[in-house]
């Protein structure tokens, strides 16, 4: 016989002590100071070196600490300065740009000035520091020299239109003295102290980062958060949980399937953002059967772009006709509907197989899962589209970084892909479609050659943006890439903020108000 | 005794060794390399080539393993592809992290699988072994990621009782003695900071630890009936002891072998739960490392975390070895 008192009443002890517990928590949530927004964000940065990363989240912290040269104005669809006041170009030798920094302006902590020393300095470490992964930011340039105390110039390799695409929102400017007087390996621990906005209180490495307004500088304002945290939080659910509970404020990326029950919260809103990430599907000329540009014009084809939109992505994309959309630099949507919309049309899809002499052999599409919206959905949906118009098509789902690695190395014939921040896209097409610059496609193309360069030596706006789209019309009429859309992204905000998100991906603190 | 532990720590480095060596071909054979992972969409085949240099991956494969061994010995596990700290220090930054996982999930897993054994055990076929029964399998048969995710939604999301991510609240913690936030809160007399660390840790404690709360419940079950019929447990009874010292004093006692036996175990698995519970509840311990260093092939970080949780799992087997001393007196390893 087992008397029943013991363990039924340490039971019902420790359940009665683990529900007052649990129910005593609800009651003290800690409360969000009036000034202090949290940001539900999927990447984290490596580590305090603002040079050892190259991602988005990485840029728009460093940027808003350490300061840049200036930004993408999204709203402006313009280039903006930031820690430059304004620049030229030398109109007798387009190699040559002068760079006017802001005078004035005061280093957090120390109050120090920044002059052009600090970005020839810049220049020297993303070249040297051996934790540099931003080198590529700064490679179409030869040479910076500091003319005076506040004009630097800047010396490309060749004339190079596009060289704000490269600096602006990506060149992070640090203290030379700093560097010189705690050396490279402990300075960005030391002393992380820029020009930027808000000043680095903290940072875990994947856990959080933490930013504190600078009140002195000129481009932050009384409503911006005084305190700005990023909380790292891969998992969607839980960023539309801590939204929805108020841990957080901002959400980003919310999946379409998870839209609703933002839009059914009251004290949140959704905010749809069109990205600059243009997604597409890539097949290498170079790799049987995709050496037929009819069989590559037949995939084109072959897709139901607005049907995957609408039923897989539940409206939250733009189609895209030719490289770009809307908002990005070169865009012409008249143009874009003329000459480079490839519609869907299986029946001439159809044709084109026929045409193409393809023998209906295996060929695989690689897509990433879970690296992109809906990724492995929309690839899925893709194939029977391929196999209704005759080609044979097989999905296969590797892991990310031997996708990433085989795309790099040029060993995936045919493939699901984005690239982001593509502002002005003149780097992203030279990466992806010139020959020799990568064997991500291996195209080998002279007419798109012929106008890539063109449009990398056009400095005239006018006659830049006919460049480029003649670039993009060469582009489309090789298949190399089939463009697709780009994604909305969408963004939980608490209702106690005002914040319309970046389609550069960058959340920065002086585009927040806390009402 | 002594001979027997000198025999065991000799037995323990051929094995850390041989694991190192798995570790390090079979990272090194999965496709991906890392300098196409770590450097940006921009960096051109120069940048790859100079990367892969300066962390020597363009040596022979036998030469970079003599390299990492060497420097382990010295207790110099490299340096981060990605984050470009000593691993070393990444390691010992982050572990107390996991280890307080580790030790909460237990806690829960000790405090309810066994009485809810015990309880199933001494009363077979009553409902309380069915109940006890129900949740062993229900902690069994549950994915823990699953699970953590079910209790996001529906303690954090539905209720709003407990934060859904992370280990602390910014501005929080307090000084920082071992690493585990509730211990030196505790230590320290921060009770704000304590029931901070308590609020987080309790929903990844919790999805980690029910697993190992039902195989502890079957185990404990099946080896408390085993007691129950031995005739020192009838002598106890005929010498008219009251059946809670009966089940608590002579059962639980002889049965507590097997038990340990799989606390053991489990704890090395606790360690390797953690690392997919860690990126669900977004909890920064050595696990959530491990992951981001698999997804980046950062070769010196994920040889380093994996062979620490090599050593962490041999460690704690070699004590409960110890254990089974302790708690058995008729054990002896001299023998």
């Amino acid at each position: 016989m087992i008397p029943k008192k013991s363990v039924m009443k340490q039971f019902a002890a420790a359940t009665i002590a683990g529900t007052a517990l649990v129910g005593l928590s609800a009651v003290s949530q800690p409360t969000t100071a009036a000034t202090q927004v949290t940001i539900g964000v999927t990447e984290t940065i490596a580590s305090f070196n603002p040079l050892a990363d190259s991602i988005s989240m990485g840029y728009a912290i460093w940027c808003q600490v350490y300061g840049c040269l200036g930004r993408y104005d999204f709203n402006k669809a313009d280039y903006v300065p930031m820690l430059a006041d304004h620049w030229e170009v030398d109109k007798k030798d387009p190699k040559i740009w002068t760079f006017y920094l802001k005078k004035g302006l005061k280093r957090q902590n120390d109050g120090k000035e920044l002059t052009a020393d600090d970005v020839v300095h810049s220049f020297k470490r993303v070249l040297t520091d051996p934790q540099s992964r931003q080198k590529q930011n700064i490679a179409p340039v030869k040479e910076m020299v500091a003319v005076d105390k506040y004009t630097v110039r800047v010396i490309t390799k060749a004339p190079t239109a596009p060289l704000l695409e490269y600096l602006f929102d990506r060149f992070i400017i640090t203290g030379k003295d700093l560097f010189d007087k705690y050396g490279q390996r402990e300075v960005d621990r030391k002393a992380p102290w820029g020009w930027g906005p808000y000043k680095l209180k903290d940072l875990q490495v994947g856990q959080r980062i933490v930013l504190e307004k600078d009140a002195a500088n000129p481009s932050i304002k009384p409503e911006n958060p005084d305190i700005l945290i990023y909380n790292i939080m891969r998992e969607p659910e839980q960023r539309v949980t801590a939204l929805l509970n108020g841990e957080i404020q901002i959400a980003q990326f919310i999946p379409p399937h998870l839209a609703q029950r933002v839009k059914e919260a009251p004290n949140v809103k959704l905010e749809p953002v069109g990205s600059v990430e243009i997604m597409f599907l890539a097949m290498m000329p170079k790799v049987k059967p995709w050496d037929n540009q009819k069989l590559r014009q037949a995939v084109c084809y072959a897709i139901d772009k607005d049907a995957i939109i609408k039923n897989v992505l539940q409206g939250q994309a733009d189609r895209l006709d030719g490289p770009i959309g809307q908002g990005q630099y070169g865009y012409d949507a008249d143009y874009a509907k003329k000459n480079l919309a490839m519609p869907y049309d299986p029946a001439k899809a159809k044709e084109l197989v026929k045409e193409s002499g393809y023998k209906g052999g295996v060929v695989y599409l690689d897509t990433p899962v879970g690296r992109y919206i809906d990724d492995k959905q929309i690839t899925e949906a893709m194939i029977p589209m391929l196999n209704a118009v005759g080609i044979n098509a097989k999905l296969r789902t590797p892991e990310w970084a031997t996708l990433w690695s085989d795309v790099q190395k040029g060993k995936t014939p045919f493939y699901y892909m984005g690239r982001g921040s593509v502002v002005d896209p003149s780097v992203a097409l030279s990466q992806y479609f010139e020959t020799g610059i990568s064997p991500r496609i291996g195209l080998s193309d002279p007419a798109v050659d012929k106008a890539l360069q063109k449009e990398r030596v056009t400095f005239d706006p006018a006659e830049r943006k006919k460049a480029l789209n003649a670039a993009f019309k060469a582009i489309v009429d090789s298949a190399a890439g089939c463009f697709m859309w780009r994604h909305n992204f969408l963004y939980g905000v608490a209702k106690s903020v005002d914040y319309k998100p970046d389609p550069g991906m960058r959340i920065f603190g002086s585009e927040i108000k806390v009402q | 005794m002594l001979s027997y532990l000198m025999r065991r720590v000799a037995g323990t480095i051929p094995v850390i060794v041989l694991i190192s060596l798995l570790v390090f071909l079979l990272i090194h054979a999965a496709p991906g390399d890392p300098a196409d992972l770590l450097l940006s969409d921009e960096a051109t085949a120069q940048d790859i080539a100079e990367a892969r240099a300066r962390w020597g991956l363009d040596q022979p494969i036998y030469i970079q393993y003599l390299r990492f061994l060497i420097n382990a010995l010295q207790g110099d596990l490299g340096i981060s592809f990605r984050y470009a700290d000593p691993v070393i220090n990444m390691i010992t930054d982050r572990l107390p992290a996991t280890v307080e996982l580790a030790i909460a999930s237990i806690l829960i897993a000790i405090v309810l699988g066994v009485p809810l054994g015990v309880w199933a055990g001494a009363k077979p076929n009553s409902w309380a072994d069915n109940f006890g029964s129900f949740f062993g399998f229900f902690g069994i048969s549950m994915p823990n990621f699953w699970f953590g995710i079910m209790l996001i939604l529906i303690v954090s999301g539905y209720f709003n009782w407990l934060p859904s991510a992370g280990r602390n609240t910014y501005g929080v913690p307090g000084e920082e003695i071992t690493g585990l936030y509730i211990l030196d809160s505790l230590i320290t007399g921060n009770w704000a900071a304590a029931w901070d660390g308590l609020r987080y840790i309790i929903m990844p404690a919790v999805a980690l630890g029910t697993n190992m709360m039902g195989i502890l419940m079957r185990v404990t079950r099946s080896s408390v009936l085993e007691v129950m019929h031995e005739d020192y447990v009838r002598t106890a009874r005929a010498k008219g002891l009251d059946e809670h010292d009966v089940l608590w004093h002579h059962v639980l006692r002889n049965a507590l072998v097997p038990i340990i036996t799989v606390v053991g175990l489990e704890l090395g698995t606790l360690l390797s739960g953690s690392i997919i519970v860690e990126t669900v509840f977004s909890w920064p311990g050595s696990g959530s490392l491990l992951i981001a260093a698999i997804q980046a092939r950062d070769y010196p970080l994920i040889t380093g975390t994996v062979l620490t949780y090599t050593v962490a799992f041999v460690v704690i087997n070699f004590t409960v070895d110890i254990l089974y001393a302790v708690i058995d007196p008729r054990i002896r390893f001299d023998k």
